[in-house]
């Protein structure tokens, strides 16, 4: 990430400083003021769905989602997976599933801690999680859908099934990528 | 489109029904969550400033669009029109960026063109693949995510050209 970072940020300001020196001041603002802008509107979101996800806990809904999504749970990651994490895990899936990726995210968050909190590397399974939620199923894209109907679409789904069938397949390559590559990476031990 | 609409209202309704069965005191549990939510974004808001910054950077300089120009050889040979080689670039690294595109390329292109429509799908089947990394791990110390990024990347794309090859004969 950091290599990623300093190579978009360095390449940008040079750019900038021979053609536009003043836009690299602007453009780092405004996208900054576009990260507090987001943060603010998902505090409400995260507020939302953790107030409504530690409701589910306390009444054991949580856990019976995870019941439910257990034979998922295995085959992506394995049984060597505590209790908590396949809580975290199946909420996370789920709300993925529904379109709620901004509900998904506190989710993923908790269930990577559970994973290991003091690990330098990611796991096997922090992995799986990370290309699960990365190519998620969506099979509602509803900002695609409005933005088409104030573009006066004639016909706004029509795109739909194509779109669910490149998820669908995006997330079978990526588990399938993640199952062959971890048996030729072994698991590093922290 | 209907069914999604009415999942998450009845999942309310259930487990506010629950609660009253089981005697528990929803109200305080949703406030204890809820306040959960103001710490998590403080740990996560550094992470998502650092992202965007440098995403937006890396957009109004135009160096995506050159970078773009320079790929759209590659992605029109595997079936993605060269019109979309920005969107695509820009898709994994911000969700705000890739929508100022797209708008773009409604207005340019039209939404019911094949354009239109397979930046549609573009948008509508893929995440912003480097945020979903960076705030799923701001919490740990994990620093090296070996190879999720690539897989999630190579997943996309993949999924992308079958997409857009079944929308040219759909």
């Amino acid at each position: 990430m950091n290599i990623i970072w300093i190579m978009v940020l360095l390449l940008s300001c040079i750019v900038s400083i021979l053609y536009n020196p003043g836009l690299a001041v602007i453009a780092m603002t405004q996208g900054a003021n576009d990260a507090v802008k987001l943060s603010i509107s998902l505090v409400a979101i995260y507020g939302l769905w953790l107030g409504m996800l530690n409701i589910m806990d306390k009444l054991g809904v949580s856990q019976k989602i995870a019941w439910i999504l257990q034979p998922i749970i295995k085959f992506l990651f394995g049984k060597d997976i505590s209790e908590e994490s396949k809580k975290y895990v199946s909420l996370n899936i789920s709300a993925n599933f529904l379109g709620l990726g901004n509900a998904a995210t506190p989710m993923g968050i908790s269930a990577v801690q559970s994973m290991g909190a003091q690990r330098k590397t990611a796991s096997t399974n922090m992995i799986m999680l990370t290309v699960i939620s990365a190519t998620s199923l969506q099979l509602l894209p509803t900002t695609v859908i409005g933005m088409r109907i104030n573009h006066n679409s004639s016909d706004p789904t029509s795109f739909l099934l194509p779109s669910i069938i490149a998820t669908v397949v995006s997330t079978f390559v990526g588990v399938l990528l993640v199952k062959i590559l971890s048996k030729i990476f072994k698991e590093k031990p922290i | 489109m209907q069914f999604t609409v009415y999942i998450i209202p009845a999942l309310f309704i259930f487990i506010l029904c629950l609660s009253i069965v089981k005697k528990q005191n929803a109200y305080l549990s949703f406030v204890e969550g809820a306040g959960q939510a103001l710490n998590l974004m403080f740990k996560v808001f550094p992470y998502l400033l650092a992202v965007m910054i440098a995403v937006e950077v890396f957009r109004q300089t135009g160096i995506s669009a050159k970078i773009a120009n320079f790929v759209s050889p590659a992605f029109n040979f595997i079936g993605i029109p060269p019109q979309l080689t920005e969107l695509i670039l820009i898709r994994p690294l911000s969700g705000a960026g890739a929508m100022a595109i797209l708008d773009n390329i409604y207005a340019t292109y039209g939404t019911d063109t094949y354009i239109g429509k397979a930046a549609s799908l573009i948008y509508g089947s893929s995440e912003t693949i480097f945020y979903v990394a960076t705030i799923y791990f701001s919490q740990s110390k994990v620093k090296n995510l070996r190879y999720a990024i690539p897989v999630a990347i190579i997943a996309t794309i993949i999924g992308v050209i079958v997409g857009c090859w079944i929308l040219k004969v759909w």
